[in-house]
């Protein structure tokens, strides 16, 4: 076992997210290796597991073109679903990325609030027997956002790639029955690509074609149709998969470059007021969206439209439901303590005018709602990480760890007894 | 989930002290120094409550027992020894994470406690606040 006194843990934490994955040495205030988790590979190679194209750190992973290359992501709403990619992708941002070996350090993993018992012991001994770890813990990213700021009881609003949650934390616990999350960023990225896909009486429908599949094109002007070539030897080769995550990469780029959130609620003039944003895609065509087009998009987040609620039952909640339905499921004397203590935390509460309007939403319900959200972007994307690489950088936390002999001794059950 | 920070045994001194004394008015809780183990910053009979929230620091967290003494309406006095935890917003990141996983070890090992407030800022542990929350029910 490796020894490890004071402060001088030297430890390893790993975040994984839906969009990336996070890892990095603890006590530092920045992962040092961000890689997607998207992950793309040829079906035809012997082992697929062998042959997996990850981008370096900071880059955009499967955005290599290959002919016949697949994209997976192993996640779904939050958890890790498919198993198998994880020990690659982990190697990939351990060995190649951050150049160190995971059997020389003990490593803190987090987990979404509602994982699995299954789940989180699949982890520790994917931990434990391929990397070969000396210590483990698995740590839940809702109570270390509410550590990390500074608060033993909160309300935790996390917003990621494909799940929104609202966890409440007390004295250091999750409360369970209050847990709620949905696949809302899932419909606002979907409706963004419906957005812009769908001829409106002013443009045609645009087409989401990934520059790495245009030969050449030339300049147009605002709203022209684009003027094209398409790299035809690499059409056949183009698989359903890759395109469709580079489309969604393509929606996700237009996001976060022209919408947003109007802070007082949905008021067509008040959207019309905002002005246009010019935004121009691989194709070459360029538009300025307006400020329906634009504002419509976030409204996704806390409101559904009639049309939309008839059309289909089965909606995932909005933040302000979420919010609600957690509130119901608590105890009355907890409500007040958790809207003293709101922390809004995850890469898509960064959505431009998000944090207002939540705000604005939760003080026209309670006006003693207090806000807790970091300014900082770090603070609010790798919240998570941060957390957990202050907490694992701790000396005094060593004697938490489930050491290798331990874990050899007990199996499986003591994951769940140690990391409550 | 703990940070694993253990408490001096001078702090459960301190509490028996204003618990049973009942001379000592409040107690400040910090970290010490190498983030072992929780210790008694200052002790104070002063019944100044001003000077109670002086003695938060603006940036730095903390955790305080404030013996809190109110007159209800029909004239009854009531004491209500209540825990602070203190985390401005503009404290280091490190220390708010320490001292909210630290919390629950100090916590647990003082008995006898009727109120916990969270702070973030001087509004929440104000004198009408923090009577407002001790005063219900009772």
């Amino acid at each position: 076992m490796v020894n490890y006194g004071g402060d001088e843990v030297s430890a390893l934490v790993i975040d994984i997210g839906t969009s990336s994955i996070r890892a990095g040495y603890a006590g530092d205030d920045n992962p040092k290796a961000i890689i997607p988790t998207s992950y793309g590979y040829l079906p035809d190679a012997p082992t697929t597991t062998e042959d997996v194209t990850m981008g370096e750190a900071g880059q955009n992973g499967p955005s290599l073109w290959r002919d016949g290359m697949r994209v997976e992501n192993p996640m779904t709403n939050g958890l890790i679903q498919d198993f198998e990619p994880i020990p690659p992708l982990l190697n990939h941002a351990l060995s190649e990325v951050m150049r160190c070996s995971a059997s020389e350090h003990p490593v803190l993993v987090t987990e979404a609030p509602w994982n699995t018992a299954a789940n989180r012991e699949r982890m520790a001994e994917i931990m434990f027997e391929e990397f070969q770890v000396p210590a483990f813990y698995i740590a839940n990213t809702g109570v270390l956002n509410a550590f990390a700021a500074g608060k033993g009881t909160a309300l935790v609003i996390d917003v990621g790639q494909s799940t929104a949650s609202v966890t409440p934390v007390v004295d250091g616990f999750v409360l369970r029955k209050g847990l709620q999350y949905s696949a809302l960023p899932q419909l606002v990225h979907a409706h963004a690509k419906h957005l812009l896909t769908s001829p409106t009486n002013k443009r045609p429908g645009i087409q989401l074609l990934p520059h790495q599949l245009i030969a050449t094109k030339t300049p147009v002007d605002a709203g022209a149709l684009p003027r094209f070539q398409v790299r035809e030897d690499r059409v056949a080769g183009t698989t359903d998969s890759w395109k469709l995550w580079y489309e969604a990469r393509e929606v996700d780029e237009w996001i976060q470059s022209v919408a947003g959130v109007l802070d007082q609620g949905w008021n067509d003039q008040a959207a019309l007021a905002r002005g246009a944003r010019h935004y121009e895609f691989p194709t070459g065509y360029n538009y300025y969206f307006n400020g329906m087009e634009r504002y419509s998009v976030g409204e996704q987040f806390f409101t559904h439209s009639p049309q939309l609620v008839a059309s289909n039952p089965n909606l995932p909640k909005t933040i302000p439901a979420l919010v609600s339905a957690s509130m119901n499921a608590c105890d009355p004397d907890m409500r007040q303590v958790l809207f003293g203590n709101i922390v809004l935390i995850g890469g898509g509460s960064l959505f431009s005018g998000f944090a207002d309007r939540l705000h604005n939403e939760i003080e026209r319900q309670t006006p003693h709602a207090k806000f807790h959200a970091p300014g900082n972007p770090t603070e609010r994307r790798y919240g998570g990480w941060l957390g957990g690489s202050i907490l694992a950088s701790l000396g005094t936390f060593h004697q938490l760890w489930i050491s290798k002999e331990e874990w050899q001794e007990h199996g499986k059950a003591i994951v769940g007894q140690r990391c409550k | 989930m703990a940070s694993g920070v253990g408490v001096n045994p001078d702090c459960l001194n301190a509490f028996q002290e204003l618990k049973l004394g009942k001379k000592t008015r409040y107690i400040i809780f910090t970290l010490s120094p190498d983030n072992t183990e929780v210790v008694v910053e200052k002790k104070s009979e002063s019944h100044d409550y001003e000077q109670f929230m002086a003695d938060l620091p603006e940036n730095e967290c903390r955790w305080a027992i404030y013996d809190f003494e109110f007159e209800k309406p029909d004239g009854g006095r009531r004491n209500k020894i209540t825990f602070y935890s203190w985390s401005p917003d503009d404290a280091k990141i490190k220390h708010k994470m320490l001292f909210a996983s630290s919390k629950d070890a100090l916590r647990r090992s003082l008995v006898g406690i009727a109120a916990e407030i969270q702070g973030t800022d001087y509004s929440e542990v104000s004198h009408e606040s923090v009577f407002e929350k001790v005063s219900k029910g009772n």
